[in-house]
């Protein structure tokens, strides 16, 4: 029995080890993968994503940078201009903003300015979310700001089988990508991650948990408050399903309106602040393209309309709960 | 010739006259060369003058002249290679003309027509060309300087021989961006030039308000780098001081700072409106005494190369050589408008076909 059950956890990974793979193995095919940030050199990354990685490719291809977000993101971006394909790590997303300049005003406009003569195939892999103690600054979702910034993709996946597929197909890409990796979950949940290479593509959403009275559609490290909910949901016998989005730019329109319109009632879940927000769009598109098959209001679950409290992230993330809640709200409507 | 950084006064090889004030055998410039660097000058001056024309007439929407700092670009930009990277800002137009782009091209850009290699997606800033290995700026004053880095930084990693080259003004060393990426370059040693156009404004604002320091080039020190002042109007000088860093950034011995001491004789832009901010009496001063056109011309006529004749005939050559540029501008067509959604990504996005259904039904193609 003692044997049985470390074979298989061996085959389960955390996201961190996803993630590591991903970076190893695209490094390994294509030798213009460069990876760089802040102590992600012989410290591994703060969270360790980039553990072993400057052994195996030394000091031109795995770059410690100095303290400076605008220096990561635009070097990036000559870099990507120049033929490379430059991995960026933020140490948080809280910090991205001393670079935000060159992600929306560079990176996202270079192929459209340049009328496609130059592009910018990089990726910005950064931590997101609540749920650690981190604090206004250790935790916040950010990302309405680049899903509105036409020019980035934009990836948030919620386990690590989908985080090392996402990475890779978002390395290959020939578009920025703004990687959101939800940090609550780096290492609270796993699942089977195979060896080998295999890329899930951006721009497909999942269908997480089928049910057929609600539609639940989210993202990233809300998928589990989700699951969550659902397990509680199940007990007064709504059936709720789960759509990831795990790409929210582009996002993918036809599995939203084929859950709405298998369910006919949705929550769109989100931990970032309400107003303005990316949920917002996603019931905004559903209320245009798919009214006819409502039958109760779009309710939105979402981060309350504050920054984010350190001592009182409890009562400010979005939770099983609440979720219920709102289910409720749109099923007895 | 020695070239030494941190001097108290610019760096020059000619007086205000155009007689040299150095020895002229170290610089290793042919005669034939002198004569190409003076149509250079010539030629970047009737561009801009042509191109500012047709803001005049309504038919652009903006233009950034490079008038009184033609030495500044030609001169740097004369010893890159055609494998260098160069970063320009809104005011770099001379120094892309000399590393390939064509003024028909050029006056397409300001047109917005489909002869941009930008097609018309950039206010008239430069269009950069991938061939070309220019990079065509955004409008965001100083974010050109850590994309540059980055190329540079690119550059040394494949242990290429290239260098990178970015233009910025003397405002831009106020925004974050000059300091990150000065020290980003000296970090790694990357094969970067920093050219700042020290024209001595930033729109109205003058060079003693935007820095507590006397020059620019000062600033290197604090990032472990060389940094030049060199006359920016002094074509020369400018050649001399730019060819020494690059061979220095191409040897691997890093990046350094020039800082190219001229002076703007037009607005800062066509919206701009320079008698409000200028003292009197300034630009005249600059534009008779200190022209890099006039004071390269008296150097090649006191070189016994250059005479009225030769003049003429240069001025009616160029003078006819934009007519034909500026006729196959305007011949070639506004982009058409379906094309307005292309290039956001390599392919559209599901959204962006939707929208495309949209302006089509909309302009009822
Ligand atoms: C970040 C940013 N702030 C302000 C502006 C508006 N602006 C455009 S050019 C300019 C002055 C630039 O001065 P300088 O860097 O000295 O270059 P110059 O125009 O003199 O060549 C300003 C304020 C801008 N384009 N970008």
């Amino acid at each position: 029995m003692a044997t049985a059950e470390v074979t298989k956890t061996q085959t389960q990974s955390t996201m961190v080890q996803a993630l590591r793979s991903a970076l190893l193995e695209e490094m390994e095919r294509d030798e213009n993968v460069v990876l760089l940030g802040e102590d992600i050199g012989p410290r591994g990354g703060v969270f360790l994503i980039t553990e072993g990685l400057i052994d195996r490719f030394g000091k031109d291809r795995v770059i410690d940078t100095p303290l400076a977000e605008a220096g990561i993101i635009g070097a990036a971006v000559g870099m990507a201009c120049y033929g490379l394909r430059p991995v960026a790590e933020i140490q948080f997303i809280d910090f991205i903003f001393p670079g935000f300049d060159l992600l929306v005003s560079e990176a996202a406009k270079m192929r459209y300015r340049s009328a496609g003569q130059f592009a910018c195939p990089m990726v910005v892999r950064s931590p997101y979310g609540g749920g650690v103690r981190g604090g206004g600054y250790h935790s916040q979702s950010p990302e309405a700001y680049f899903v509105a910034t036409p020019g980035l993709k934009v990836v948030a996946p919620s386990n690590p089988y989908d985080a090392k597929g996402l990475l890779i197909a978002s390395i290959r890409d020939n578009d920025p990508v703004v990687f959101m990796e939800p940090k609550k979950i780096y290492r609270a949940v796993k699942n089977e991650v195979p060896a080998g290479t295999y890329e899930i593509p951006i721009g497909k959403a999942a269908i997480t948990r089928e049910g057929k009275h609600v539609s639940v559609i989210t993202y990233g490290a809300m998928v589990h408050v989700a699951l969550e909910a659902a397990e509680i949901m199940q007990k007064e016998r709504v059936e709720v399903e789960i759509l990831d989005l795990r790409t929210l730019q582009p996002y993918d329109s036809e599995a939203i309106l084929e859950t709405v319109g298998k369910t006919g009632h949705v929550v769109v879940l989100q931990e970032a602040p309400r107003i303005g927000g990316f949920a917002g769009e996603i019931a905004a598109f559903i209320a245009e393209e798919a009214i006819g098959y409502l039958e109760g209001p779009i309710v939105r679950v979402a981060g309350w309309d504050t920054p984010f409290p350190y001592a009182l992230e409890k009562a400010y993330m979005p939770n099983a709960q609440r979720v219920c809640r709102a289910i409720k709200k749109s099923i007895n409507f | 010739m020695e070239i030494k950084p941190f001097t108290g006064q610019p760096i020059s090889v000619l007086a205000y006259d155009g007689s040299p004030v150095t020895n002229l055998d170290s610089l290793g410039i042919s005669k034939d060369e002198y004569l190409s660097i003076y149509r250079w000058l010539v030629l970047a001056r009737a561009v801009d003058d042509r191109g500012y024309i047709l803001v005049r007439q309504g038919r652009a929407g903006f233009y950034a002249q490079i008038a009184g700092q033609e030495a500044s670009q030609i001169g740097s930009a004369l010893p890159l290679t055609k494998d260098d990277w160069l970063y320009g800002d809104h005011r770099s137009q001379g120094s892309m003309l000399v590393k390939g782009l064509r003024a028909a091209e050029w006056f397409a850009h300001v047109l917005g027509r489909s002869l941009d290699p930008s097609q018309g997606r950039l206010m008239p800033h430069g269009p950069g060309r991938n061939d070309l290995h220019i990079v065509p700026p955004s409008s965001t004053v100083g974010n050109q300087i850590t994309e540059a880095v980055g190329t540079a930084m690119a550059q040394r990693i494949k242990k290429r021989k290239e260098i990178t080259i970015v233009y910025f003004g003397d405002g831009a060393t106020s925004e974050g961006d000059f300091h990150v990426g000065m020290n980003f370059a000296a970090v790694y040693g990357s094969p970067c030039i920093f050219f700042c156009q020290n024209n001595q404004y930033a729109i109205s604002v003058r060079l003693q308000e935007q820095t507590h320091t006397k020059t620019i080039a000062e600033k290197a020190k604090a990032y472990g780098m060389d940094g030049f002042l060199v006359d920016g109007n002094d074509v020369l000088a400018v050649y001399a001081v730019s060819k020494h860093c690059a061979d220095k950034a191409r040897s691997g011995n890093g990046p350094s700072l020039i800082e190219a001491y001229t002076y703007r004789y037009g607005p800062h832009s066509s919206a701009d409106d320079d008698t409000r901010y200028r003292p009197k009496g300034e630009l005249e001063m600059w534009r008779n005494e200190r022209d890099p056109v006039v004071r390269f011309r008296r150097f090649l006529e006191k070189q016994k190369l250059w005479n009225d004749d030769k003049e003429q005939k240069l001025l009616a050559e160029v003078k006819a050589e934009l007519a034909v540029a500026l006729e196959e501008a305007e011949k070639s067509p506004v982009p058409e408008p379906m094309t307005v959604l292309d290039h956001t990504y390599e392919k559209l996005t599901p959204h962006l076909e939707w929208e495309r259904k949209e302006l089509a039904a909309e302009l009822g193609v």
